[in-house]
């Protein structure tokens, strides 16, 4: 037996994402030859009956009901205004799980609380409005069960405290998830390890430099470019672009993002321009001495009947 | 099956109309099972939990849901975390609820909202839980938009309740 976990029959335990067990007998059994002790379960729900190894009940995660006092710190947490969601989903769904499986009640109740507060900003997608509805079921059965109450009433006490009587939920903004100093590049919803990704690159000092001259230099010919072509246009660009190029004044200059380009080649090859490459299958060469005279167009269909000679005459 | 009870007098025509209601809603027949007393003793406002297991006597198949309805007041609810204003009050996953239209003179005043509390103790009994979206009757019945909304559901509940039914064993 584990220890922090001694359990007896009669008990009544959480088993996680199945929720409220009665342990209804603890037996040895015989397993290839091997003598296991089982711990075996019921699900309070509808009846099903789970055995577990007794070596195995804490790596599962299966843990006690929660206290009275555990269920007022829920409500507590619960009832606390959280500016907090997760805005990446992979993160979010990674979490979600984690809390679930291995979080105990207050991670039951931190993913109906993120999913509450996330759908205040927009509605959730069909999977986490799932979780959110498997979270809650746990959540109520297990205060249910901590509480002794009936069911509805556990689940109208938790949601009288997610939503209050007489206010309304309050709509949120994307902006109020925005961690706090963090600069423009979040508006672009990057992945934060895609975000990462430059820093991560470990390249020579002779590489590192020669990247960012060629981005610029290419920055400012194609500026030039389009002042020669579009004169007008490059003008009414620039107008547009003053206020904020004074806006930016002594910062430095943005990075930009993705590979950099590749070096030119020097020499003959660069300075002639490639010839574009043609798709599809190269043209058979033609024969050389009947090239000259142009072949007659086939005709399709039968050929014509010859004609009897003595007809003819 | 649903079988609507009354506990007070309430027109016909617009009992026949709750139960269209409720056969829209969750797609499952609903009829009027007839008018019952309450037991002497039971003090007003009422307790909605002893009003379930005091009314006795009526015949039901073993999926059939059975919903009283009353003019009465029921007594609000002392919770762990506060009081739950009760419009209603079902055994979740059970068999039995109880709402009440208490506040309108009759049933054609407040037909919207009893036809959504109706809606929301009927899907505590099917196992659905509180929704997030405020325009579907599951939402938290004590929030002030919830008489407004009409008696339907959202998709996800909807689409839960219709698979607890097909797999009710009746």
């Amino acid at each position: 037996m584990p220890e922090g976990l001694q359990l007896a029959v009669g008990n009544r335990v959480v088993y996680p994402n199945q929720g409220v067990c009665l342990v209804t007998a603890i037996d040895v059994k015989e397993v290839a030859g091997q003598k296991l002790t089982f711990v075996t379960m019921r699900r309070e729900e509808d009846g099903a009956v789970v055995m577990v190894p007794q070596a195995k009940v804490t790596a599962i995660g299966v843990r006690k009901v929660a206290s009275a006092e555990e269920v007022s710190e829920i409500y507590s947490f619960l009832r606390s205004d959280s500016d907090k969601a997760d805005l990446d989903w992979k993160q979010r769904a990674r979490t979600n799980v984690d809390r679930m499986t291995q979080g105990g009640i207050l991670g039951l109740a931190e993913v109906v609380k993120g999913l509450q507060v996330l759908s205040e900003l927009r509605p959730l997608p069909t999977k986490e409005r799932e979780l959110y509805d498997n979270a809650r079921h746990l959540l109520v059965s297990e205060v249910a069960a901590a509480l002794n109450i009936p069911e509805v009433n556990a689940e109208d006490s938790v949601d009288l405290v997610l939503f209050p009587p007489g206010r309304e939920r309050p709509k949120r903004t994307a902006a109020e998830f925005k961690p706090r100093g963090e600069g423009d590049e979040e508006d672009l919803g990057l992945d934060g390890s895609l975000l990462g990704l430059d820093g991560d690159l470990e390249l020579p000092p002779d590489e590192e430099e020669a990247p960012a001259e060629e981005e610029e230099a290419g920055g400012e010919e194609g500026s030039e470019e389009e002042g020669d072509e579009e004169a007008p246009a490059a003008s009414k660009k620039a107008a547009k672009a003053e206020p904020s190029e004074e806006g930016a004044e002594g910062e430095a200059p943005k990075r930009k993002r993705g590979r950099p380009p590749k070096p030119k080649p020097e020499g003959e090859a660069a300075a002639a321009p490639a010839v574009p490459k043609k798709r599809g299958r190269p043209p058979k060469p033609k024969p050389e001495g009947e090239a000259a005279a142009p072949a007659a167009p086939k005709k399709r269909g039968r050929p014509p009947k010859k004609k009897p000679e003595g007809e003819t005459e | 099956m649903i079988r609507v009870v009354t506990l007070d007098s309430y027109d016909d025509k617009q009992l026949a109309k709750f139960s269209r209601t409720l056969y829209t809603a969750f797609g499952v027949g609903s009829e009027h099972s007839g008018q019952f007393e309450l037991p002497a003793g039971l003090p007003e406002p009422l307790d909605a939990e002893k009003v379930l297991d005091a009314v006795k006597g009526i015949r039901a198949y073993k999926d059939d849901k059975v919903l009283y309805l009353t003019s009465r007041k029921l007594k609000d609810r002392e919770l762990p975390s506060g009081t739950a204003p009760t419009n209603g009050f079902a055994r979740f996953g059970k068999d039995k609820a109880i709402i009440t239209s208490h506040g309108y003179k009759d049933l054609e005043v407040g037909y919207k909202p009893v036809a959504r509390h109706a809606l929301h103790q009927l899907g505590h009994l099917w196992e659905l839980h509180h929704c997030l979206d405020p325009r579907c009757s599951m939402y938290p019945p004590w929030t002030p938009s919830f008489a407004a909304g009409e008696a339907t559901f959202c998709t996800f509940c909807r689409e839960k309740s219709e698979q607890k039914i097909r797999l009710a064993k009746s």
